[in-house]
């Protein structure tokens, strides 16, 4: 899991940023966050939203705290929504990951608001954050596709 | 027996005649016919086969000759690729002089990171405290202002872009000297508290003012629309950066 989140903060840093559309990007960060923590307990998830977060915070600029908490939360609300389902659902895995886009944007922006930051920001960018939204939510499911796809040559 | 005899008389009294008259005989001009045939075909089939069998010598040769030349040719790309990577380094050097001699103190750095969720404008440099760099110093591109530092560690630090929401430069109208507030704007830079008098024209050039962080005249943008309305004391010019964010690679930290 480690190496998987080393490998998508490097990407997001290097590689991401030419890859926008109407201002958002992939976010890979989050797609492995909610990867690990829908199959994860809430406590476990909690963590490895803690872990990617802090590692944001680390190297963005004037975030202050605002990714590390609002991806643990996020985490957190993935774990527990994923609850009683499984999680090999390739819906419930693209839903997820399109409402843990929009929560912890909304997260994000309350928190930089409370740091200090100008309010309304989340409002502002809200469009942005459908695009997020969009994007990731394709990603994941043409990646739950490929793994299905490989398991299935492999029968 | 007598038939063979006279055959072979009357065929040499053929040739004989040919030869005295100095013409060539029947005989020899339908014989000679009938052989070319042969031995075109002969011909052609020998020079066939000694073309083929000095090709097959060949090969051995050949084959060597084109492993060099492939060799070679791969040597000749990675030396191209090499030498277009330094003149791609040399020119953005060159693109930098003129930044650099206008201030001399000023400290070069290379783009290494861009944030992970771009929700703050900004860029990582390669220089840090160690290298004189500090907070609020501001920072320049080869075709204008990229920022502020906001954040300065030891070997690194981050620059916010003249885009970012929290960005605020005192600006200039290049023509005319009307003072305003560059503010950022997601993808461009809002140059508000202009005055409605000012004849503000799409296609004006913006430039720093005299501040804490830039001393005056570093590009920022061009006026790409204008805001005006009859019930505000001030008026607004939407400006279309200079740098091209996407492609920033070489920057020049101007210290306080």
């Amino acid at each position: 899991m480690a190496l998987w989140l080393a490998l998508a903060l490097l990407l997001q840093i290097e590689v991401l940023h030419f890859l926008r559309w109407h201002g958002a990007q992939l976010s890979l960060v989050l797609v492995v966050v909610v990867w690990y923590a829908i199959g994860s307990e809430p406590r476990t998830a909690a963590l490895i939203g803690l872990a990617a977060g802090a590692c944001e915070d680390l190297l963005g600029a004037q975030t202050g705290g605002a990714w590390t908490i609002s991806t643990t939360l996020t985490a957190l609300a993935a774990s527990l929504a994923a609850r009683g389902f499984f999680t090999d659902s390739v819906a419930l895995t693209a839903g997820i990951a399109a409402a843990c886009t929009l929560l912890r944007r909304l997260l994000f922006w309350i928190v930089m608001s409370l740091q200090g930051y100008p309010a309304g920001f989340a409002s502002l960018h809200f469009h942005q954050a459908l695009w997020e939204a969009a994007i990731n939510t394709a990603f994941v499911i043409a990646f739950m596709a490929a793994l299905r796809l490989r398991a299935a040559s492999r029968r | 027996m007598l038939a063979v005899i006279i055959a072979a008389a009357v065929i040499a009294l053929l040739q004989i005649g040919s030869a005295r008259s100095g013409s060539a005989s029947p005989l020899s001009s339908v014989a000679g016919a009938i052989a070319i045939a042969f031995e075109e075909g002969a011909s052609a089939i020998v020079s066939g086969v000694r073309g083929a069998t000095h090709n097959l010598a060949l090969i051995p040769s050949l084959q060597r000759a084109n492993n060099r030349l492939e060799a070679r040719n791969k040597a000749l790309q990675r030396e191209n690729a090499r030498l277009n990577e330094a003149l791609a380094f040399y020119r953005e050097q060159a693109a930098l002089q003129p930044q650099i001699a206008q201030y001399p103190r000023s400290i070069e750095a290379r783009v290494i990171g861009f944030p992970p969720e771009y929700a703050v404008q900004s860029v990582t440099i390669d220089k840090g405290t160690r290298n004189g760099i500090a907070r609020d110093d501001g920072v320049l591109a080869a075709d204008g202002v990229v920022g502020r530092v906001m954040e300065a560690g030891p070997f690194s630090s981050k620059v916010t872009l003249i885009t970012d929401f929290t960005s605020t430069i005192p600006a200039v109208v290049a023509q005319g000297r009307y003072w305003g507030i560059a503010r950022g704007n997601e993808s461009s830079v809002r140059l508000e508290y202009i005055s409605q008098d000012a004849p503000l024209r799409v296609g004006q050039e913006i430039v720093t003012g005299e501040a804490r962080s830039f001393h005056s005249g570093a590009l920022i943008g061009t006026i790409v629309g204008l805001e005006r309305s009859a019930t505000t004391l001030y008026q607004t010019a939407i400006v279309k950066p200079s740098v091209d964010f996407s492609r920033l690679e070489r920057v020049v930290v101007v210290p306080k």
